[in-house]
């Protein structure tokens, strides 16, 4: 149970600039950690995809299209931070239809097993769909792309899936008080 | 007998561990805490460079002056008469922290932590101890981010710096990177050295970029070799990068044809 209520007193303006403030804090941070590469966070040079994990973290309680937005948000925010072609905001998109879309209440309990579940499958989605992309792009050669998608997509699953909880259990917490304080749930 | 009985039950865990707190604050103050620093050298391990690292850098930095005096021997023998103007350069580099990766797992880049003000520029060409490591691609006030030569779209003309023969290098995400040469029957070994080409347009002509790990000669047409690159680019903390006007003229220096 949630026992402190720091913001029960403030307004409802208030309380939407913390939850703004949490967002942009909270996808910055994602996207440092994206390229810092900490070395207990790399197995063999891949790092977990913590924009992937925000954005299932975000779309488990929301609708779908709130998901798709997020992922092509961050889609583009990663898309900044490497190359814009091909874009990951196909990718990112996709997880966030998709994780919208889980039938919560019946399938899937919200502990941290099934979170990282989902972003361990969510991460193998993604790593395919860049697959693709790349395949049909023409820079890479097909079997070129399609060893590295071999030897990137289970370790980029099992990081993600192992870190996941880091990003989740904050911002779920926040999330879950926040709609609470707002009155929603 | 009874009440000592009852006194070692009520209080044997407090005092065994009482006696174990005193006993290993005794063994560590007679041992100069040596067992704390080795716990806490074990634990912030990752965040040091250690030796092994540091002598791999440094032998790098042997073959590849090694190679480029080599090199250097050999282009000498054919670009004497043109060279004699510009022999002596005065060259422009300055040393830049690495910010961070690429921040996917498809792209090999490098983010580094000074950009447009400092004088980096788009095509700027990028340094380590031991040769090559990319090319400046994107450049903001303060920072920049390199393609590296590991990565699969990037393609650099090279040459066999023993035998000349020419080639282009594309990177395999990886440390080994493929070279696929022109000539049908290159003259090329296990261990020869691989150095930028001076027909590249991208980068100066004679810097190591890996030795020749192994061959695939026979196939019919394009035959290629693994590259093993000479900079461990995953260890990296600072690269060396050259300003641009100095990449401009070196490649002003060389001629188009030699």
């Amino acid at each position: 149970m949630i026992k402190p209520l720091p913001f029960r007193k403030q307004s409802p303006l208030t309380l939407n600039l913390w939850n703004a403030a949490v967002v942009v804090g909270s996808v910055m941070l994602c996207a440092l950690m994206l390229i810092l590469r900490l070395p207990v966070m790399v197995l063999s040079g891949i790092g977990p995809n913590w924009l992937l994990v925000w954005v299932v973290t975000w779309s488990i309680k929301r609708t779908s299209v709130e998901g798709v937005l997020a992922g092509i948000c961050l889609g583009l925010i990663q898309d900044g931070l490497t190359a814009a072609q091909p874009t990951h905001t196909v990718g990112l998109a996709l997880v966030g239809l998709l994780t919208g879309r889980l039938n919560k209440k019946r399938f899937i309990q919200e502990d941290f097993i099934s979170i990282a579940l989902i972003v361990f499958a969510m991460a193998l989605m993604v790593e395919a769909v860049a697959a693709i992309q790349f395949g049909l792009g023409g820079t890479h050669r097909l079997e070129d792309v399609w060893l590295h998608f071999r030897q990137m997509a289970l370790s980029s699953g099992i990081l993600s899936s192992l870190w996941a909880p880091v990003v989740y259990f904050p911002l779920n917490r926040w999330w879950t008080r926040y709609h609470r304080l707002l009155g929603i749930e | 007998m009874l009440f000592l009985f009852r006194w070692w039950e009520r209080y044997r865990l407090g005092l065994i561990l009482a006696i174990l707190c005193l006993g290993g604050a005794w063994i560590f103050s007679r041992s100069q805490g040596v067992g704390l620093l080795e716990v806490f050298r074990f634990i912030s391990g990752p965040a040091q460079t250690d030796a092994a690292k540091q002598k791999q850098l440094v032998d790098a930095q042997t073959v590849q002056l090694r190679q480029q005096m080599a090199d250097l021997k050999s282009r000498n023998q054919t670009l004497q008469e043109l060279l004699d103007q510009d022999s002596v350069q005065n060259k422009q580099a300055i040393a830049v922290q690495i910010l961070g990766r690429s921040a996917d797992n498809w792209w090999q880049q490098l983010t580094l932590s000074k950009g447009r003000t400092d004088g980096i520029d788009v095509g700027s060409v990028v340094f380590a101890p031991g040769g090559l490591v990319g090319r400046v691609t994107a450049v903001s006030q303060g920072t920049s981010r390199v393609l590296l030569i590991s990565d699969p779209t990037s393609r650099i003309g090279v040459i066999v710096s023993r035998s000349r023969h020419m080639g282009i290098l594309q990177g395999q995400s990886s440390t080994d990177a493929i070279v696929t040469f022109f000539d049908k029957d290159p003259d090329v070994k296990v261990g020869d050295a691989i150095v930028t080409s001076s027909l590249s347009r991208l980068f100066p002509p004679g810097l190591l970029v890996g030795k020749i790990k192994t061959l695939k000669l026979e196939q019919n047409y394009n035959p290629q070799a693994t590259v093993e690159l000479a900079v461990p680019i995953s260890k990296l903390e600072w690269v060396t990068v050259y300003l641009n006007d100095q990449t401009a003229s070196l490649q002003k220096t060389v001629p188009a044809n030699p």
